[in-house]
């Protein structure tokens, strides 16, 4: 090889602590190493523009920068080098910036580290060999899975957009956790009335396939063809035949049914529809409290439907799909807040959920949108609102903050007035965190307009006081007294977390979460909304806490991404993927059985079993190299003998 | 160029491309300072770091190695560093075996963010280093010969297997002969002293099978060259866990195989034998009890008791009959049901640190490099493409030096996690008698400890603990880097 | 085991009758309790509140003494004792702390001090419930008690070690081993305002007016204790808490050893029922009454 080095001074930020001129004159020593330099700025348009003129002056065929990190500029240099002709994996670079100038004064030291640096890829490239994308079809067409406002909204631009689109949803209506909502801050405009329209276009949109009351069973392929099985689960009743007019829940005896739908805070019949704007409007038994179903005997639905849509003994249906790309829009679940004994720990009936009391709140709740305590079904007087109710607090094991539990607090508290004109609601917060646009506006009108008592500091305790009403004891910080209120009813900002079922699909997805079951993003800041498992994104709150304007412009952000992925009608994959040497390869499936990302496969070739890589697939994290024994399947550009090359670099000396 | 002499020593790190080699980055960033030692080789992801890096690097004169990933549960790969926890961890524990300090090597969870938790990492690190030296080398020890112990209770009484149900298993495989392409067991080698492999094809061949302490090699080496033949083969108790090992790892299929079970009563360590023996022109006579054989060599009788004489293995086996097998005939001896540690691992588990690598050092002068060794063991299942001959990948060189040769050992040994049924095959092929079993059986022994007592070669269908992971390892415990 | 007893002043003078019913009800259990000889106060709250050194000091005397005499196990009644003690014994394990207290005795503390511990969970670990249970000659079905602990009893958590400091349950296990029906009084480790009956009479009525009031409301028959000051406070002031509370009471206020005394059958004399200023006749009608129900 002729390989040339190009040691960079980065202005000061190298050559204040290393000799860089003196790692140059060293490096001319290291093997094939025909030409070594030390620019000022490699990476400014000077310096690439000379490493373009080394290369073809020099007949470089491998090319190591020392600089910043690679995470840096890898990509700028590869680009460079491909410019001048060289492919773009026979380039190497070494960190002699984060790695060297800047954690070191030691001048001496420094000058030797960074010359071995360079000396390591210089090793490396000399095993380097040219790598080439390949390129495949894609299928155009997107799964969304959760029908929540974040899944409706990229749904919606996806099928605007003209791909076709999959929505999957676990409940009977899309909707999601938006949908059981009264109405919303800061503008309190009403829930159903602002998603509902988004719902119907979701059921009439020519584009938008809805599978409800369904649940994602196994993925399997990449990005651009994935193959998706979905699970149908039984709803007993023929949806096509189903009008949703009510009649069979208007006629079922079973009426103790748990209403989930209204977070329990009320019952439903055995068959129902969970609420009249429900999406699709078809009815679901619930098998453990349907007569028919638990006992053999009833029937009264059969009978009572006008369209003969009522089928006891349907089954479970598992249909295939093919799509390009997925989105995760999975949503959030309550944590469990019962492990807050010192709030009564889910003995008390009137220490309700914030979601519950959304339920009451709202017209098409159990109470028809009268406020009415549970116990009693009393008019509540004093209303405790207590912020942070698994939120910010880490002897639960939930150190994040919710986000908007702040803002529907204020909300709910402004609605409280305007329903109970008497009443007066107090509410226990930490910190008010109103960071959005008339968040703050709206937080301060309910406790200017509204009158509701802002009480900064925890609740130690909550108990009833034996005639009826509650006793909160907690401490005011800012007065720095203990309080104590009677309230007749508590209403607890729970915080959230992921979804139920989150991490299974994460792993079916084949996509990290954190340990609270939040999907991990791409990065941080700069790719919140993908991940890296390409072809898999995120939208709303499955990925962490967030607004419903978040959500929203969560779910637009992944179509976008959707749309420009099907801008394409092939993709390239990174050629940094494993490659298998059949002949080493003794078929036993270790790798295949390793893999996290299901890359790898059984292959029979002249009769005898090979592993075999699905290049596109493959995301290049190289457990198959480790793991197999005879070496015969080899990550190009992390190989063996590459980082063989650097440890015996290193060692041998 | 050498290491800047008395201020640095060298330390290797090996750091996933995500989260630690971000962390690094952010340490820099922050100007978070830090010791020179480090030299940081960037891998995608810490499930790409062989533990045979970890040892190259030490064998080649790293005085530490440290190897960091992203936090268990943030892996960019989804389960890349739940691997490489399984397998780091045994690493840890086996280094010692070879008499290298296990503190010079560590792994360390860090994330991109967390350059002020690198920055301490790497502090405390090097400063560890420092604190233990330079790292001692093998070829600087002083050569220690020692021998095993082998003054053993067995877990159940060792015999000559006198009263096995010989004729009534060649009965058995006579009746099955017909659908098999053969079946391998034993017969009488050159005198009535050595075993040697029989691959029976006719009801003649199965006359001269034999059954007793001779029938020391292990016949599922074979197993692999007949996959997709149907074969039958004759084991003892530990040849079968070897048959069970192939099976789980898909290298021969159940339906293929025919496994004939006849109780072992142990069997005799050859290699002590022909030193009692002396040296002999020829072997008159073996006449047998039940409690050993008498050999008459060149008109001189001599006593072998099996007690005294069997293989280190045959003394802590608690698998005397097939575990797996389609065909039993007889009763094997009650086991007792204790633990013991071989004879061969509690003689290193009695040394220094120093007197380990001295020990290896002076028994990898004798090596031949011949891989005797290599072709005996039944899990060697790369054969032709065996990395020790290998240019790409290029682990080893031609070299005859010590490391070299200990290198080969231990990329056997790693090899072997959680694979091994220690059936001792190559440490009875070797021609010059170095007890490498010791290493198989510490992999096996940390492999056990780690992972709920798992023994391979019990169960066909058991994952085998190095290739799965929990999310909550139970015995695999954070460093605290506080 | 071998135990010291350390009864407290309280047993001496206000509290004569959780003397008497703790040495009856230990004694009926077979737990013996010797009573240490020359002990002095443990310093109670003034002590402790103007100098740890000097309210150490004469815990280590008490302690000192307790070793001296071989006991392994120091037993307390009081929880008000019992906090200093431990307290006092924690900070001890530091030397630089030790050798000052040292300075302020005539005879330094010798070696090391014996485990401190209250009767209650002494009880408890001499005999476990289902022991209580075959001692029981009446038992006490019908009954609805709250057991309250007041706030010393499980404070500090790791210093009292004394289960939940929230949420502490040993009294109600032993209780409802009695047979009587527990209720969950939310108020169990509450204050009941101590010691400012003296200087802020105002709070002790308030504080303890709250706990009679839920008592009262949750249809308690009686409220159980285990600190002569509780006691003190919820009993002696009932009448002042009543008012505060601005409602009447008539809520008897034992402690928890005179019940487990009358479940073994003691008399109400040996158990000091007539100290109590709420008379327990209620109770003891409404126990006549059950048990002629069963």
């Amino acid at each position: 090889m002729r390989i040339g080095i190009f040691i960079c001074h980065c202005g000061s930020n190298i050559a204040g602590t290393v000799d860089c001129a003196r790692v140059a004159e060293i490096s001319t020593g290291f093997p094939d190493v025909v030409y070594a330099t030390d620019p000022v700025y490699t990476c400014a348009e000077p310096g690439q523009a000379a490493i373009e003129a080394a290369i073809h002056d020099h007949r470089l065929d491998g090319v190591v920068v020392a600089s910043c990190s690679p995470r840096m500029h890898e990509p700028t240099f590869r680009r460079t080098v491909e410019r001048a002709g060289l492919n773009r994996y026979l380039f190497e670079m070494a960190n002699i910036r984060e790695h060297v100038s800047w954690i070191g004064k030691d001048r001496d030291a420094n000058t030797n580290k960074a010359a071995e640096l360079v000396k390591m890829a210089v090793a490396k490239l000399r095993n380097n060999r040219p790598l080439l994308a390949k390129s495949f079809e894609v299928n155009k067409k997107v799964l969304i899975v959760g029908g929540g406002v974040a899944g409706i909204q990229a749904a919606l631009d996806c099928a605007d957009g003209g791909v076709p689109v999959i929505l999957l949803e676990r409940e009977s209506t899309i909707g999601g956790k938006m949908a059981k909502l009264d109405k919303t801050f800061p503008t309190v405009d009403c829930s159903a009335c602002i998603l509902g329209p988004k719902m119907v276009d979701v059921a009439q949109h020519p584009n938008i396939t809805l599978y409800a009351y369904s649940e994602l069973e196994d993925i399997s392929g990449y990005i651009g063809n994935f193959t998706v099985k979905i699970r149908k689960r039984a709803t007993y009743v023929n949806w096509e035949k189903c009008t949703g007019c009510g009649a069979c829940s208007e006629k079922c005896p079973s009426k103790k049914t748990p209403d989930t739908f209204n977070e329990l805070t009320g019952v439903t019949t055995a068959i129902n529809i969970p609420f009249p704007q429900a999406i699709p409007k078809k009815a679901v038994i619930s098998a453990e409290h349907c007569r028919q179903l638990t006992k053999g005997k009833c029937g009264v639905c059969a009978k009572i439907c006008p369209t003969g849509a009522v089928v006891y003994d349907m089954q479970d249906d598992v249909v295939t799909e093919e799509v390009g790309c997925i989105i995760a829009a999975t949503g959030y679940d309550l944590m469990d807040w019962t492990v807050y004994r010192e709030y009564g720990g889910g003995q008390y009936p009137d220490v309700i959920t914030s979601l519950q009391y959304e339920r009451l709140l709202s017209t098409s709740g159990p109470t028809g949108g009268h406020i009415r305590r549970p116990s009693d079904g009393l008019e509540p007087k004093h209303i405790v609102f207590i912020q942070c109710v698994g939120s910010r607090d880490k002897s639960v094991g939930r150190p994040y903050c919710s986000g908007f539990c702040c803002m529907y607090t204020a909300k709910q508290a402004v609605l409280t007035k305007d329903h109970l004109p008497f009443s007066q609601s107090y509410v226990f917060y930490m910190d008010i965190r109103a960071p959005g646009k008339l968040y703050d506006e709206f937080t301060r009108r309910a406790v200017e307009e509204y009158g509701v008592e802002y009480i900064r500091g925890r609740v130690s305790a909550v108990y009833p006081d034996g005639e009826g009403a509650y006793v909160v004891m907690g401490v005011d910080t800012l007065l720095g007294r203990s309080v104590e209120i009677k309230a007749d009813i508590v209403v607890l900002a729970v915080g959230i977390e992921a979804s139920r079922g989150a991490a299974a699909l994460a792993e079916k997805l084949r996509i990290s979460y954190d340990n609270y079951g939040f999907f991990m993003e791409s990065h941080v800041k700069l790719k919140p909304v993908e991940t890296n498992t390409a072809g898999v994104f995120l939208a709303g709150v499955c990925q962490g806490a967030k607004d419903i304007p978040a959500s929203v412009a969560q779910g637009s952000a992944t179509a976008a991404k959707v749309l420009a992925l099907f801008a394409r009608d092939r993709l390239e994959n990174d050629p940094q993927t494993a490659q298998v040497d059949t002949r080493r390869c003794v078929g036993c499936g270790k790798c295949i059985r390793c893999c996290p990302f299901g890359a790898l496969k059984e292959t029979t070739i002249r009769g005898e079993i090979k592993a075999d890589v699905i290049e596109t697939v493959c995301q290049g994290c190289g457990l198959c190299t480790t793991t197999c024994p005879q070496g015969a399947v080899q990550l190009s550009h992390a190989t063996d003998n590459q980082i063989l090359a650097e440890v015996n670099a290193l060692c041998r000396c | 160029m050498p290491v800047l002499n008395s201020k640095e020593l060298r330390i290797v790190g090996f750091l996933c491309n995500w989260c630690a080699y971000g962390g690094a980055d952010t340490a820099g960033v922050a100007r978070a300072g830090q010791p020179t030692d480090l030299r940081i080789i960037r891998v995608p992801c810490s499930g790409r770091v062989d533990p045979l890096f970890v040892l190259k690097a030490l064998l080649e004169g790293a005085d530490g190695v440290l190897v960091s990933g992203c936090h268990p549960r943030d892996c960019h790969y989804a389960a890349g560093n739940f691997y490489a926890r399984r397998r780091l961890e045994v690493l840890k524990r086996f280094l010692p075996v070879l008499g290298i300090d296990d503190a010079r090597f560590e792994y360390a969870w860090v994330s991109a963010s967390e350059g002020q938790r690198w920055q301490h990492v790497v502090t405390s690190f090097t400063k560890r280093i420092h604190a233990m030296g330079p790292a001692p080398h093998f070829d600087d020890a002083k050569p220690l010969l020692r021998v095993a112990d082998m003054a053993l209770t067995a877990l159940r009484p060792l015999g000559t297997a006198q009263n096995a149900a010989v004729n009534e298993l060649k009965q058995v495989i006579k009746d099955k002969l017909p659908e098999l392409n053969c079946v391998i067991g034993w017969q009488q080698g050159y005198d009535g002293a050595h075993a040697t492999p029989l691959f029976m094809k006719t009801p003649e061949d199965v006359d001269k099978l034999s059954w007793g302490p001779f029938n020391v090699m292990n016949p599922a080496v074979y197993l692999p060259l007949f996959k997709g033949k149907k074969t039958g083969v004759v084991v003892k108790g530990c040849d079968s866990r070897s048959v069970v090992e192939l099976l789980q790892e898909n290298l021969i299929k159940r339906e293929d195989v025919i496994i004939f079970a006849l109780p072992c009563e142990g069997t005799l360590d050859i290699a002590r034998v022909n030193e009692k023996l002396g040296r002999y022109t020829r072997i008159n006579a073996v006449a047998y009890d039940e409690a050993g054989v008498t050999i008459t060599a060149d008109g001189k009788e001599h006593r072998f008791c099996m007690n005294d004489f069997a293989q280190g293995k045959c003394y802590g086996c608690a698998t005397p009959m097939a575990v797996l097998a389609d065909t039993r005939l007889g009763e094997p001896h009650k086991v007792n049901p204790v633990s013991s540690v071989p004879p061969e691992l509690a003689m290193l588990d009695d040394m220094a640190l120093s007197e380990r690598m001295a020990f290896w050092r002076g028994q990898m002068e004798r090596c031949l490099r011949c891989y005797a060794c290599r072709n005996a063991c039944p899990m060697c299942v790369c054969r032709d493409y065996c990395v020790s001959d290998s240019r790409n990948p290029h682990w080893m060189s031609q070299d005859a030096d010590i490391n070299q040769k200990l290198f080969f050992q231990t990329i056997h040994a790693l090899h072997l996690s959680g694979r091994c049924t220690g059936c001792g095959e190559c440490q009875r092929a070797c021609p010059v008698g170095i007890p490498i079993l010791a290493l198989r059986q510490q992999i096996a022994r940390a492999v056990a400890q780690l992972f709920d007592d798992y023994k391979a070669g019990l169960n066909p269908a058991a994952l085998p603990p190095l290739l799965g992971y929990e999310a909550h390892e139970k015995n695999i415990h954070e460093r605290d880097w506080k | 085991m071998t135990y010291a007893y350390y009864p407290g002043c309280s047993a001496k003078g206000s509290s004569t009758d959780y003397e008497k019913s703790t040495q009856a009800v230990c004694d009926f259990l077979g737990l013996t309790l010797v009573e240490m000889p020359d002990w002095n106060c443990c310093g109670s709250t003034p002590a402790h509140a103007v100098d740890t050194e000097l309210s150490a000091a004469l815990c280590a005397r008490n302690l000192d003494i307790a070793a001296r005499q071989g006991a392994e196990m120091l037993l307390t009644p009081c929880p008000s004792c019992l906090s200093n003690l431990k307290h006092a014994a924690n900070r001890l394990e530091k030397p630089e702390f030790r050798a000052r207290v040292d300075a302020l005795l005539d005879n330094p503390a010798a070696g090391n001090f014996p485990a401190v511990t209250s009767v209650m969970q002494g009880i408890a670990a001499h005999c476990d419930v289902n022991d209580i249970a075959k001692h029981i000659r009446k038992n006490l079905k019908g009954l609805k008690l709250a057991a309250y602990y007041g706030c010393l009893m499980s404070r500090p958590a790791e210093l009292m070690d004394f289960g939940d400091p929230e949420n502490p349950s040993l009294m109600e296990n032993l209780l409802a081993a009695c047979g009587a029906e527990m209720l969950d009084f939310p108020l169990k480790t509450a204050c009941c305002g101590a010691s400012y009956g003296i200087p802020e009479r105002a709070v002790t009525a308030r504080l303890s007016g709250r706990i009679l009031k839920l008592a009262a409301c949750m249809q308690a028959d009686a409220v159980a204790v285990a600190c002569p000051l509780c006691q003190m406070n919820l009993d002696l002031r009932q009448p002042q808490a009543a008012k505060a509370a601005d409602a009447f009471f008539n809520m008897p206020v034992l402690y928890f050893t005179q019940i487990m005394g009358l479940a073994f059958g003691l008399s109400p004399a040996a158990l000091g029922l007539e100290k109590l200023r709420v008379s327990a006749d209620s109770l003891l009608r409404k126990l006549e009454a059950e048990g002629g129900k069963s």
